[in-house]
């Protein structure tokens, strides 16, 4: 519903795409302005940009508060790392593997926590994800508590090679770029009107004839599967996983950035995450404790821009036509 | 496995789920009232522990930490409610929840400060450091047998507070239904700071008692909030009574999944494969209660409001 | 021929019976009103019907299938649509959008994640035709909740109206309306007879004693007396329960 995700201005309109070609471009411009570090840095930026997207699928367009994402984000790392380590070297192979892991935890968590609604899921999104983060800690096989390297990427084939550490960045890039256009369709689709309209009201909903329940299951298993691929390609990233991905405040901090680029905002999820890493990057420059500053942002955040950045950025609701 | 080692475990489930009664009752008031979602309530707790452990080292008094957690918390808190909390109050939980994130960032970093990043130890009072015979045979520390005791009374206070005075019953009224509540014409605002500061007493106790056995650290807060949330899903928003059914079956459940459940494991397993299974059941057990109750009952066991 | 029975329903909260064996039963073509004194229980007995509550004891059937065991939705895909007394539409978004999203629950699966919904030409068109059939074709780009309260309302009976129901549960249509409004909403139930069986809750007497071919009367949770218009009008136990009520 366009009502729902607001009406970028025509000038604006131009932005993703030239955002999109400024990142293809960056790895290559990057060795000569002397900002080689921040190839990486820009990259995991996109990882959590496409987390951060998928907690937006639920959060925005089904009004779903979860609370646990990084779970999910968790379960796929330690779904690659596991195979991974059993000796399975395919991108094609391993990722699938991630999505299809978190899925799963996805769907048999979200049967549970989707028979509540309001606080109760948020709380019992919370306290599964945790539960999963205690999961993680007893794996004793991969390092418990103190984590676990991972220094091998998955092959990608096709001649590429994962451990050039451009290639790996145009290949995350690439995928967020597929997420985010998936993501777009799918709000256009029957699919994402339906869970507006859930979210909006849903004993209407039910009232209509809509199979509720199974409707928000399969969001909720979609936005797990597509943490479950950003936790893959975070391991990667990192050449690194450890329960700390996972902890609950990982969670609240997915929330965050979707909050703060805007809820149900097409934009709202990599805008947030972009920011929210960004800042912290600068204040850790700055301060060894830099969650002050931060915490006293979010805190401002709530009270001043609560529909967030890109809420600021898009025109007032209901000017546009379908 | 004998019976002595049954009732230290179970003594020291009875503990556990005393603890998180104190955490949880003050949750379920805040949240069953003011219908707010704080997730700064665990700040709330290590700070108790903090300043417990910061006096008892400075005084050598254990009493003098405990009272001045509780007191300097609460006023802690009395600001905290009139600076932020209270124009959370009615604004959506999303919104609660970022905001109360926040004060966790700003409350770890602000320890950091003060205390530094390392670890702060506490002990027992010299006092209390060794154990009682309370069956033949059955030695308890008798530091955690005074944690049952206070915790116990606690809890009967509570009890008392909640069915037997006149702010238990606006509390109870409140719960059940707040616009009505204050239709009746109950001083809303005051019964909102008090409960918050009975909430933040409640938790400071807990992390002043806990203090000398766990370790005080930064993000223990962050540690015991989700068991004090589980606790509250189960028993259900707003119910004292629940908190306390919950805690009870929490600390039960936790203490079978750690120490019962390996041992009923090891009669049959091998040795290594326990090891490895033991932590992820005594994980798990918990949130299979909670996803048991949820299954049943999606607003807890005793749901204040219908 | 459509045929709407609900037989000894009942519902309990604690001490309070809400519904107290209610019996009732409602032909195709029919418009049957339901009116009593507030607090009677009709808009429990509504919920009851709809699936938004479920029966301590009692059946619920529409044209011989029982719907007693389904939730709210499976009844809406038997055949049994609701509106409801608080007007609950979506007003974040277009009036089409709203009759839309009320075609497409009964137009196939709604798990379709990719094909652009706005190149569904037929959904348009139902929409657009749904829009003709209640006379809000000229609003349809406006947002829901800018509309005026009798618009609202008729979008609401609109929604309803998309799974083209067999038995349609009428919750205070004409509520909270001006009397030009009532006029267009009472002339807008008159012909939905031609296709369903209506189940009207109201408290306007003007558009009952106009619309109803028979009248329940329910009081305390219990069906008083049922019978045509004129029998109710004249039923001596049912003028003493309003007395002191105005009538038109």
């Amino acid at each position: 519903m366009t009502s729902v995700t607001g009406h970028t201005s025509a000038r604006l309109r131009w932005a993703p795409w030239a955002v999109f070609a400024l990142l293809a471009a960056f790895p290559l411009v990057a060795p000569l302005l002397g900002l080689d570090f921040y190839v990486g840095f820009v990259r995991r930026g996109m990882v959590f940009a496409m987390a951060a997207a998928s907690l937006n699928f639920i959060l925005g367009f089904g009004g779903l508060a979860a609370l646990g994402h990084a779970g999910f984000l968790g379960v796929g790392a330690y779904a690659l790392v596991a195979l991974a380590d059993a000796g399975v070297r395919s991108a094609w192979l391993l990722w699938p593997a991630a999505m299809l892991a978190a899925a799963i935890a996805s769907a048999i968590i979200g049967l549970v926590v989707l028979r509540t609604r309001g606080v109760y899921f948020i709380m019992s999104t919370l306290a599964f994800a945790q539960m999963l983060y205690s999961v993680a800690v007893s794996l004793r096989a991969y390092g418990g508590d103190d984590g676990y390297n991972l220094f091998e990427r998955p092959a990608f084939g096709l001649g590429l090679d994962s451990a050039h550490e451009p290639t790996f960045y145009w290949v995350v890039l690439g995928l967020l770029a597929l997420v985010m256009a998936l993501f777009d369709r799918a709000g256009r689709s029957r699919f994402g009107h339906a869970l507006a309209g859930i979210r909006d009201n849903e004993t209407r909903m039910r009232a209509l004839g809509y199979p509720v329940q199974r409707l928000l299951l399969v969001a909720f298993v979609v936005a797990g599967a597509v943490a479950g691929l950003a936790g893959a390609l975070l391991v990667s990233h990192n050449a690194f996983i450890s329960p700390a991905t996972m902890h609950w405040t990982q969670s609240a901090t997915l929330l965050v950035m979707v909050v703060l680029g805007g809820i149900g905002l097409r934009w709202g999820g990599p805008l947030g995450a972009a920011v929210w890493i960004a800042l912290e990057e600068v204040l850790k420059h700055f301060t060894e404790y830099w969650h002050l500053p931060l915490g006293l942002l979010l805190i401002a955040i709530v009270f001043v821009a609560p529909r967030g950045l890109a809420g600021l950025l898009a025109t007032p609701r209901g000017t546009g036509a379908t | 496995m004998t019976a002595i080692l049954f009732f230290e475990q179970m003594l020291n489930g009875l503990g556990y789920g005393l603890m998180l009664f104190l955490l949880a009752a003050g949750l379920t008031l805040v949240f069953g009232i003011m219908d707010m979602m704080n997730l700064a309530h665990g700040s709330l707790f290590m700070a108790g522990a903090y300043l417990a452990a910061q006096v008892q080292g400075r005084s050598g008094s254990f009493v003098l930490a405990v009272a001045a957690a509780v007191v300097g918390v609460a006023l802690l808190a009395l600001l905290l409610e009139a600076l932020l909390v209270r124009r959370l109050y009615g604004r959506d939980h999303l919104a609660q929840v970022l905001a109360t994130f926040g004060v966790i960032l700003v409350a770890d970093d602000a320890v950091k400060l003060v205390w530094g990043a390392a670890p702060m130890m506490a002990s027992p009072p010299a006092a209390l450091s060794g154990p009682v015979e309370l069956l033949p045979g059955l030695l308890y520390p008798s530091y955690r047998l005074v944690i049952l005791v206070a915790g116990v009374l606690v809890a009967l206070g509570l009890y008392l507070l909640v069915n037997h005075t006149r702010v238990g019953m606006l509390v109870r009224a409140g719960a059940s239904n707040r616009p009505m509540a204050e239709f009746m014409g109950v001083r809303v605002d005051r019964v909102f700071s008090g409960l918050f500061v009975l909430g933040a007493a409640l938790a400071a106790l807990a992390g002043a008692l806990l203090g000398p056995l766990t370790a005080v650290q930064i993000g223990m807060g962050e540690e015991i909030l989700i068991p004090s949330l589980v606790v509250l899903v189960i028993g259900g928003i707003g119910s004292v009574r629940g908190a306390f059914v919950a805690a009870m079956l929490v600390g039960m459940v936790d203490t079978i999944g750690r120490a019962f459940v390996p041992m009923a494991l090891r009669s049959f397993l091998s040795p290594t494969v326990v090891s490895d299974l033991a932590p992820l059941v005594a994980g798990l057990a918990t949130y299979a209660l909670m996803a048991g109750v949820l299954a049943f009952k999606p607003a807890g066991l005793f749901p204040a409001r219908g | 021929m459509s045929h709407f029975r609900v037989a000894g329903l009942v519902k309990r909260f604690g001490a309070l019976t809400a519904t107290d064996g209610v019996s009732l039963e409602v032909a195709r073509g029919e418009i049957h009103a339901l009116i009593g004194p507030n607090g009677a229980g009709k808009s429990t007995l509504v919920h009851l019907m709809s699936g938004l509550l479920r029966p301590d004891a009692g059946r619920i059937e529409l044209d011989g299938v029982d719907l007693t065991p389904l939730p709210m939705e499976a009844r809406t895909r038997a055949g049994l649509s609701r509106c409801f007394q608080i007007t609950s539409i979506f007003p974040r978004a277009t009036v089409r959008d709203n009759l839309l999203l009320a075609v497409q629950a009964c137009s196939g699966s709604s798990l379709r994640l990719f094909a652009d919904r706005g190149r569904e030409t037929r959904l348009h068109d139902a929409a657009q035709a749904l829009a003709e059939r209640v006379g809000l074709q000229s609003v349809t780009a406006r947002i829901a909740g800018t509309l005026p309260h009798g618009a609202q309302r008729q979008l609401d009976v609109a929604l309803a109206l998309a799974a083209r129901p067999k038995l349609l549960l009428l919750d205070e249509p004409l509520a909270g309306m001006g009397a030009e409004d009532s006029e267009t909403m009472t002339a807008l139930i008159a012909t939905l007879k031609a296709d369903m069986a209506v189940l009207l809750i109201e408290h306007d007497m003007k558009a009952v004693f106009a619309l109803a071919d028979r009248v329940s009367v329910l009081v305390y949770g219990r069906v008083l007396v049922s019978g045509t218009v004129d029998q109710i009008r004249a039923d001596a136990r049912v003028q003493a329960v309003y007395l002191g009520t105005e009538t038109a």
